[in-house]
């Protein structure tokens, strides 16, 4: 089983390199990394899961110009239930356009129908709380703007806190098994009971975390703090 | 550009607003000393609120240096304004307040007599990266040095391309910059600017493949291309240059060599000469920040000799190391920064690479943080929690808040469960301490008030249990 990290040069923020660390520890996979200037290999080979994660703006450009030609194959995985996770900005660069603070419109990948704004000197801060069927997902978002669009149901269904964009519930984008969110950082890692599932989904059979009694104890701690109507979801 | 026209002398109704703010906001001062209140951007605020072009019209010192860069700018600035007092110079500077835009105003505004002269004849003042856009418009800089640029906190900073940007439209266009070309992020900046560089040659120690999990600059920032590194020190600092575009480190102007941690000296060579100081520490990363303050004096026209008098008094700031011999124990306090995961890399790297046994207790908690919100966790898993699986680290206590968080992330970097207790309550934390004779206790914490606080009411206990294990 292999997991492929693509572009991890520049696609590595917020502790995200992570995700398919802790995916590999917990199901024995392979990870392989391709870079901007390599052929990704789940065009050519069996992978269980694509992995790319939070980047720069400028990063952002870069893994749209270095992903396109491989934008069908990506469809072809997505059609026949191949697992794919994008976690923070990446869900913009395969929305439709990002509009610059009102200004300039850059094109993106347009697999997802959705586009977004950015406004360079906001920075827009959360804590997350949403649903995945009957999983619980928490996190953080950390983002310059927001995306906008008719993603049906999205990812997860919002609790507490922003989904696609403040006014919203569905947050992310969902195709099949294709998964893109603006959550951040060690998703996986502080989110066991989704883990268990993403691992279910690449083929694990009744999947044991690594660490897992200490990753459900903080994992436990954190909803207690995230359904505290006291607590502040914005920062 | 002029510099004297960044500072305008207020006329007529502006004149009127300006003083009414300067008044006002100075009568503050002592207010807040009388009703024991620590509001250092306070009178800042209040002037800038009565006149939004405060920082336009209020007097500053001739020649202003202003530091920035994501660590090392309140040691760089603590040592140049040391070091310039102690040449005989009057320097405003805003080690006791903020480095934002009010902090900085309120360092103006005390630093000027009821009629807006300025008492000083320079400044160093440290300024927010983030603050630049607010501050550089009204502040001309003679010199400007950026100590270095790493991610930092995401929820402000994002990342430090952004910073950079950032600070590429901020600078007046005459500013010399002090630049730190081992690290090939903030060397970029401003590259219209003039400047010159400083650096440290090869060192014992160095490597070429990073070892660490926080690496901002993985690719070529020009064309992606794949760099090569002649040597590097941590991170991403170190001299590289890109394969396909043939980018590459600058030369260093002021270049560190011959560091020799053992008989603690540095030979700093320039165009002007060479010297050997006297280190004020043996963490590279303060090297650095010594390296960078002789930089700036070399780059004020003060000879080596000077300069060396000048560092022979200098010590590192104590809010950010202390250490004292207590009992049978060493109790260390390190500051680590919180959500910052450069400098807890930087700390834990230190910590584990002194001489001895360890025991650590781990409280680098935003404590301002979680009063309204739940620290966001993010930066643990860029941080370099892998080195406490040093087998000379034999008992580490998680604690605060994010306890569980720590005590996951510890696991996963492979330091066995059996050296490792999590304690909400960090007195309680204390009481788990073993302090076995000869060890070193080394507390790491976070630098928001509420942290140093709580850090240093924890330290009471430990010294008092020390004392107690010493005398059973």
């Amino acid at each position: 089983m292999k997991i492929e990290v693509l572009y991890p040069e520049i696609c590595n923020l917020f502790g995200e390199l992570m995700n398919p660390e802790y995916l590999a520890r917990c199901s024995g996979a392979e990870v392989v990394r391709t870079s901007l200037k390599e052929t990704p290999r789940f065009v050519t080979e069996d992978i269980a899961l694509v992995y790319m994660g939070y980047t720069t703006e400028r990063g952002q450009e870069a893994v749209r110009d270095a992903f396109r030609p491989y934008l069908d194959a990506l469809r072809k995985r997505t059609e026949a239930g191949g697992v794919t996770l994008f976690t923070g900005n990446i869900l913009e660069v395969f929305g439709e356009y990002i509009e610059t603070d009102g200004k300039e419109k850059i094109p993106m990948l347009g697999l997802f129908p959705i586009h977004s704004d950015r406004h360079l000197m906001k920075r827009y801060n959360s804590l997350y709380l949403g649903k995945l069927g009957d999983i619980t997902v928490a996190g953080f978002k950390s983002q310059f703007g927001h995306s906008y669009g008719d993603v049906g149901e999205g990812l997860f269904t919002t609790t507490r806190g922003p989904g696609l964009n403040p006014g919203v519930k569905p947050e992310g984008v969902r195709v099949n098994n294709l998964m893109a969110t603006y959550l951040i950082g060690p998703l996986t890692v502080i989110n066991p009971p989704f883990t268990k599932y993403l691992l279910k989904l690449m083929g694990v059979e009744d999947p044991v975390l690594a660490f897992e009694d200490a990753a459900m104890d903080a994992y436990n701690t954190r909803l207690e703090e995230f359904s505290d109507p006291k607590r502040g979801f914005t920062y | 550009m002029d510099k004297s026209s960044t500072y305008v002398k207020p006329r007529g109704l502006a004149a009127v607003r300006f003083f009414l703010a300067l008044w006002a906001s100075k009568l503050t001062v002592p207010l807040l000393k009388i009703t024991r209140h620590n509001g250092t951007n306070f009178p800042g605020e209040v002037a800038m609120k009565l006149c939004p072009d405060f920082l336009k019209y209020v007097a500053r010192p001739e020649k202003i240096i202003t530091v920035t860069g994501t660590d090392g700018k309140t040691s760089v600035s603590n040592l140049l304004v040391d070091m310039l007092e102690s040449a005989g110079h009057r320097v405003l500077n805003n080690r006791m307040g903020s480095n934002i835009n009010s902090g900085i105003a309120t360092s103006l505004l005390t630093g000027c007599t009821v009629f807006n002269r300025s008492r000083h004849d320079m400044a160093v003042l440290e300024v927010d990266e983030r603050s630049s856009r607010r501050v550089y418009p009204y502040i001309h800089p003679d010199m400007t040095v950026i100590t270095n640029l790493f991610r930092d906190s995401l929820m402000r900073n994002a990342h430090p391309e952004f910073i950079a940007g950032f600070l590429n439209e901020s600078f007046p266009p005459d500013t010399r910059l002090i630049l730190n070309a081992d690290d090939l992020i903030s060397s970029g900046v401003a590259p219209e600017n003039p400047r010159v560089y400083f650096g440290i040659e090869r060192m014992e120690g160095d490597v070429v493949a990073c070892v660490n999990r926080l690496n901002d600059l993985r690719v070529c920032p020009k064309c992606y291309g794949e760099l090569i590194f002649e040597y590097r020190r941590y991170h991403h600092i170190g001299r590289a240059h890109c394969c396909d575009c043939g980018f590459s480190s600058p030369e260093y102007d002021y270049a560190g060599c011959e560091v020799n941690t053992a008989d603690m000296t540095m030979l700093v060579r320039d165009a002007g000469g060479e010297a050997r100081y006297r280190l004020l520490s043996d963490s590279v990363f303060n090297i650095y920040n010594e390296l960078t303050a002789i930089a700036v004096m070399r780059e004020l026209g003060m000879s080596h000799g000077e300069i060396q008098k000048l560092t022979a008094g200098l010590k590192i700031v104590e809010s950010r190391y202390k250490a004292e011999h207590v009992g049978n124990v060493d109790v260390i306090m390190q500051m680590s920064k919180d959500r910052n995961p450069l400098a807890s890399s930087r700390a834990i790297d230190y910590v584990t690479h002194k001489p001895g046994d360890k025991e650590l207790l781990l409280m680098m908690n935003n404590l301002s943080d979680e009063v309204d919100w739940s620290e966001n966790v993010c930066w643990l898993y860029d941080c370099d929690f892998e080195f406490l699986a040093d087998e000379r680290v034999k008992h580490i206590i998680c604690t605060g808040p994010r306890a569980k968080d720590y005590y996951l992330r510890l696991l996963l970097a492979g330091v066995p469960g059996d050296r490792v207790d999590c304690v909400r309550n960090e007195f309680d934390a204390a009481d788990k301490l073993h302090l076995t004779p000869g060890t070193s206790v080394y507390m790491l914490y976070g630098a928001d008030n509420r942290s140093l606080s709580m850090a240093f009411d924890v330290r009471k206990k430990v010294m008092r249990l020390a004392k107690e294990a010493a005398e059973r």
